[in-house]
Order: C-alpha cells, then structure tokens, then sequence
C-alpha cells in the first residue's frame, strides 16, 4: 500500500510540475492574445466581459511597414533553408559513403562547427559580409548560416541507415551517383528534411541580433528587427498594439508547427535527437 | 578492341582472383556457364559464393583475372552496362516506392519510354502475379509478395544473366519450395542464365543444371548436379551433398583386404585401400542379419524414413543410415546393416577422391 501511496504521490507531483512549467511557458503567449484582441484600457485589468477587438492589429500593421517585413523573413528564410538543404545533402552524401580514409577527420572538423557559438562570430561575419559588399541585404543575413554543421551531421546519420543493398540495387538498375543521391537518398530522409526544415525556420524567422547588426533599412529588415524597432520608442509603450505586432509576426510559426506537429515531433524521434 | 570471338558461353572467369586486405577470399576461380544454363554456386558460409556473384555483377573489383559475359570482357564496366539484373537477398526493395514504380525503376532510370514501359511492367507482373498488388508499398506485402516483386523487378529489365545472393533464405520453408519450383519454370520459360547463390544443397540440387561447390575460395567441384552426387570430387563434397549427406568411414588395413577398425571379420575394400576413408551414402545401408555390428547412437524420425546414427567397431567410425519406415531405436541398441558395394573412396589426408582398386 505504502509504495503504490508513494508513487501515485510521484506522479502527481509530476503531473502539477509539468503543468507549472507549462503554464509558465504559455504565460507570456497567453499574456499577448489578452492585451491584443481588448483595447487599450484592458491591457492590465483582466474582466471576463471587457469588449473584443482588432482594432490592435489593424492599428500595428498601419503603423510600421510590416507587410515588407514579412516579405524580407520569407525571403530570408527561403533562401537559408534552402541553401542549407542543398550543402548539406551534398555534404552529407559525401561523409556518409566515401570510402577515403580522410573523411572521419574532415567530419570532424565539420563537427566542430557546432561547438561555435554564432553570436561570438557577429563581427567577423560583418567584416567579410562588408568586403563583399554585402552589407544591408537580405543575402547578406542568411550567407553566414549556409553551411550548417548541424544539418550536414543530421542528414549524414539518416544517410548512414539507409541499407547498402538499395544503393547496390540502384546501381544495378542504371543509377549513377546523381540518380542515387536523388532518387534514392533524399526520398529516403524525407522526415529528416522535415524535421531539420522546421527548426531552420523557425531559428532563422526568430534570429535577432545578427540581422540587427547587418541591416539598416527598411527594405532588408527581417520581422524581429522590424518589430523591436517598433516596440522601441517612437510609438510610446502601447502594449496592446505590440502584443498585436508579436502575435502577427508569430502566427506563421505557430501556425506552421500545430500543423506538422506530428510530423515535427515523430521525426526527432527517429533522428534521435531532442 | 578486338571484337570477342563468338562464344555459346554466357559467364566465362578466368583465374579470378579477390582479396580483402591481406585475406584472400577468392582463390584462381575458373568457370564456364553455358548460356540459359542454371548454375548453383554451393557453399557454406564464408566459402566466397557471395563475394564471386558480386565480382560478376561489378559491385565488387576482381584483383586479378578476368570476367566474360557473352564472350564481352566487362571489367571495365560499370553494373549498368554489364547485361544483367540481380536479386538480393534481403530484396532490397525500394520502400519509398509503391510496387509499380519499384519494378520500373530500372526503366526509368534507363529513360525508357512510358508506352514500352507500361508493357513490360503489366507482362513482367501477370507473369508473377502482381497484378492486384501494384499500388502497395513493400512494408505491406508478405515475404513472399517482396520475393516476387524483387524477381519481378530483374526479369522487367530483360538482360540475359540474372544473378541470386540467397534469394530464398528468408522464406518459410512451405513457401521456399514453392518458389524454388516458380524460379526454375521462370527462368527456362524466359531463357535466362542464372546464377544463384545458397548453402542449401537440397535448393541446389533440384534446381540447378550446374552445382559450383566452393569451399574457402576455392571450387571443390563444378559439374551436374546427378555427377556432384553420384562421383563427389572430394571427400568436402560428399560430406555436403545428400540428406544426410554421406558417411566417411576411415578404413585400416586386415588381414585380407581393408575394413573398418575393430571388425576384421567384415572386408569392405582390397588392402590397398587401407588408409583411405569409405564414402558410403546413407541411403544405400540396408538392415541385414548378415550385417556388419553397429551400435545406435541417435534415431531421427523423418516420417516416410528414419535416419540411424550408428557407430561402427571400435575407432569410433559415424555411419547413418537412412531406412524406410519407423524406427523407434533407443540409443545403444545392436543393429546389424549392409554396406553397398565399393564406390568411393577419398584420400584421408588431401580429401580428392581416389580411382577405386580393382579386387585382388
């Protein structure tokens, strides 16, 4: 009796903390989703029957050039993820299967790349992106994140369980290494590419201080950058209007990752990583 | 180049020779297989069969000597170009593509066109059946729906040779019979050459026109699968054909002839033989009263036979025999059993088979 007292206790005790924790964590959201949808008045007085609005939003998007923003993040990130898919597929076929005795050295140069922390980069990175002349672009943003290590190693390990025998049976068929790696490979690790995709998005539409620091005008700044620019000071601090210009900035995310999240969390499982 | 001289010989290897680093897994193979020939390559496990389809098929090198597909030397020659297909063991389907698209994929990668291409995957399916099944993936087929999909798959691409790594292994055994007999009628009907791979010596003896028995990168014997069993080359064959396959009874020398130790009563050979170690097929032993003394060590009921373990005078010789019906003999029981005529005899240290010696 006293052990299955004990236990049940555990697990109460765990079922109250995740709650905690998650609580804590949606309070910010929850937070933004009040002060948006009421007017001004209500941002800090919580009455279930103070009036709904999109006054906020209507407000946010008249009052600084989102529109452009969004455009820049999307651009941004298209061009990043991509990019990013096509070095490390290539990256990663290369480590998976070559045979030369250099690779597990090279691979571990590679891996290293992950031990850098991005942010320690900023002004190296602003100096080479300003001798290419690159300064204040959106190809300027996403250059420095195009080789990424950590996608290079993930689909490197999806590449390595894929059987020798298919590849064999592949070549048998008339497959040279184009066709393999195309028609085989990355078919193969489609949820790897979901998986990695997802993350890349959603690192690169919240990434701040680096486009911070490289951009300057309107037309190349990504949503984060756009909308700290807004919140700053010239629209006084009106937290119903910014909580409106958060959740507009955020809502492809958040819309994205309750569609795939399935997808999204099963194919971390399987990569194996958390 | 020369344009090769025209050969009836479909596979032709010329003092073929592998090694995997310092090991050599492929010792100066020589083998000639006529064309719509099935050939067998028999083994046990790590006898280099494998490896010698893989050098045939291209996926491995040759270290030396040469390989000839219809009379064309293909060292050079990537998998592709070398005319033939391949069935793998573990089938190596596709499994991001329904069975359609895993049977033309070849064909594809070809750039056949669509028209030929729909034509030869509906004649390659009809003649496995697979009609029905065309648009599931292979994680919902059974074992042995994967198997036909695999064959389906080397037989759409037409090349004349064909090749087997041990495409059976992971059938049951009611479905392996089945499609040993469906192999066999597909590949006489389309005329192929084969060449396939098992260490299953019943598969290959009922299935092949020529059994290449290897044994540590060599071949022990090459010929007809009734030649393997009737004038087994070494004694290495004879212990790895029949089921069971045959006893091997050292003989010593008696006063008279030769015989098995500790029974000088009983001559088996002339004296000349002494030395040499008795091939004797247990399915030839007969119970007799006027038998030579066994002792019985293990009876196995097979249901239309039982198969007798006997030992045999006192150097420890291992007899079986296999008798019609049902013999329930507890171990340590005396039977008594005649031998069948002189037929083989194997030298006791280098394992060749020896001319018989005429009777004195």
């Amino acid at each position: 009796m006293r052990t299955s007292f004990a236990s049940r206790l555990g697990l109460t005790l765990e079922t109250a903390a995740a709650w905690l924790l998650a609580l804590l964590w949606a309070a910010p959201v929850l937070y933004a989703v009040w002060a948006a949808f009421h007017p001004t008045g209500y941002a800090t007085r919580f009455e279930l029957t103070a009036p709904l609005t999109l006054q906020n939003f209507v407000s946010a998007w008249d009052a600084a050039p989102f529109g452009r923003y969004f455009l820049n993040t999307v651009l941004l990130v298209c061009f990043v993820t991509g990019g990013q898919f096509v070095l490390c597929t290539l990256a990663a076929f290369v480590f998976a299967r070559s045979r030369s005795r250099w690779m597990s050295a090279l691979f571990a140069i590679v891996l290293v790349q992950l031990m850098v922390m991005p942010d320690m980069l900023i002004v190296e990175n602003y100096r080479t992106m300003r001798a290419l002349g690159l300064v204040d672009t959106v190809f300027g943003i996403g250059l420095p994140y195009l080789a990424s290590a950590f996608g290079i190693f993930l689909l490197r390990q999806t590449f390595l369980q894929i059987p020798a025998e298919l590849e064999e049976a592949a070549r048998l068929e008339g497959c040279g290494p184009w066709a393999i790696l195309w028609r085989l490979y990355v078919p193969l690790a489609k949820p790897t590419y979901l998986a990695y995709g997802l993350t890349s998005v959603a690192y690169h539409w919240n990434n701040f201080l680096w486009p911070l620091v490289v951009t300057n005008s309107v037309n190349t700044r990504p949503l984060t950058v756009g909308l700290a620019v807004f919140a700053s000071t010239d629209q006084g601090i009106d937290w119903a209007i910014i909580s409106a210009a958060t959740l507009l900035t955020a809502a492809p995310l958040l819309l994205g990752f309750l569609l795939f999240q399935r997808q999204f969390v099963q194919s971390f499982m399987r990569a194996g990583i958390k | 180049m020369t344009a090769a001289p025209a050969s009836a010989d479909a596979i032709r290897l010329d003092s073929l020779r592998k090694q995997f680093g310092s090991t050599t897994v492929l010792h100066d193979i020589h083998l000639r297989a006529a064309r719509g020939r099935f050939v067998v390559l028999l083994g046990p496990s790590g006898c280099g069969k494998s490896t010698l389809l893989r050098v045939i098929a291209g996926l491995e090198r040759a270290d030396g000597g040469r390989v000839v597909l219809d009379g064309r030397d293909v060292a050079e020659l990537p998998p592709a170009a070398r005319g033939l297909s391949m069935v793998f063991q573990s089938y190596a389907l596709f499994p991001h593509l329904d069975v359609a698209e895993n049977i033309v994929f070849g064909l594809r990668a070809r750039r056949v066109a669509a028209a030929e291409r729909e034509a030869r995957l509906a004649r390659a399916a009809s003649l496995l059946g697979l009609e029905k099944l065309l648009k599931r993936r292979p994680s919902q087929l059974s074992g042995g729906q994967q198997q036909r999909v695999a064959l389906a798959r080397a037989i759409v691409a037409e090349a004349p040779i064909c090749l087997m790594d041990e495409p059976l292994s992971n059938l049951d055994a009611k479905l392996r019979g089945e499609m040993r007999r469906e192999i066999r009628a597909l590949q006489q009907r389309l005329g192929l050459t084969m060449v396939y791979v098992t260490h299953d010596q019943a598969e290959a003896m009922s299935m092949a026109d020529q059994v290449v028995l290897m044994r540590d990168g060599h071949i022990e014997q090459d010929a007809t699968p009734a030649e393997i069993y009737a004038r087994p080359a070494s004694a290495f064959v004879a212990s790895f054909i029949g089921t069971p396959p045959m006893s091997l009874l050292p003989l010593v020398a008696h006063a008279g002839g030769a015989g098995i130790a500790g029974l000088p009563d009983h001559l088996l050979a002339p004296a000349s033989a002494a030395g040499a170690l008795l091939g004797i097929r247990p399915e030839e032993v007969v119970p007799a009263e006027d038998g030579l003394p066994a002792c019985v060590t293990a009876a196995e009921f097979l249901g239309a036979e039982t198969v007798l373990a006997c030992a045999l005078g006192s150097g420890g010789a291992l007899l079986q025999a296999r008798i019609p019906g049902h013999h329930a003999l507890p171990p340590g029981s005396p039977v008594r059993l005649r031998l069948p005529p002189l037929a083989h005899l194997f030298d006791a240290n280098s394992g060749k088979r020896l001319p018989l010696p005429p009777f004195a």
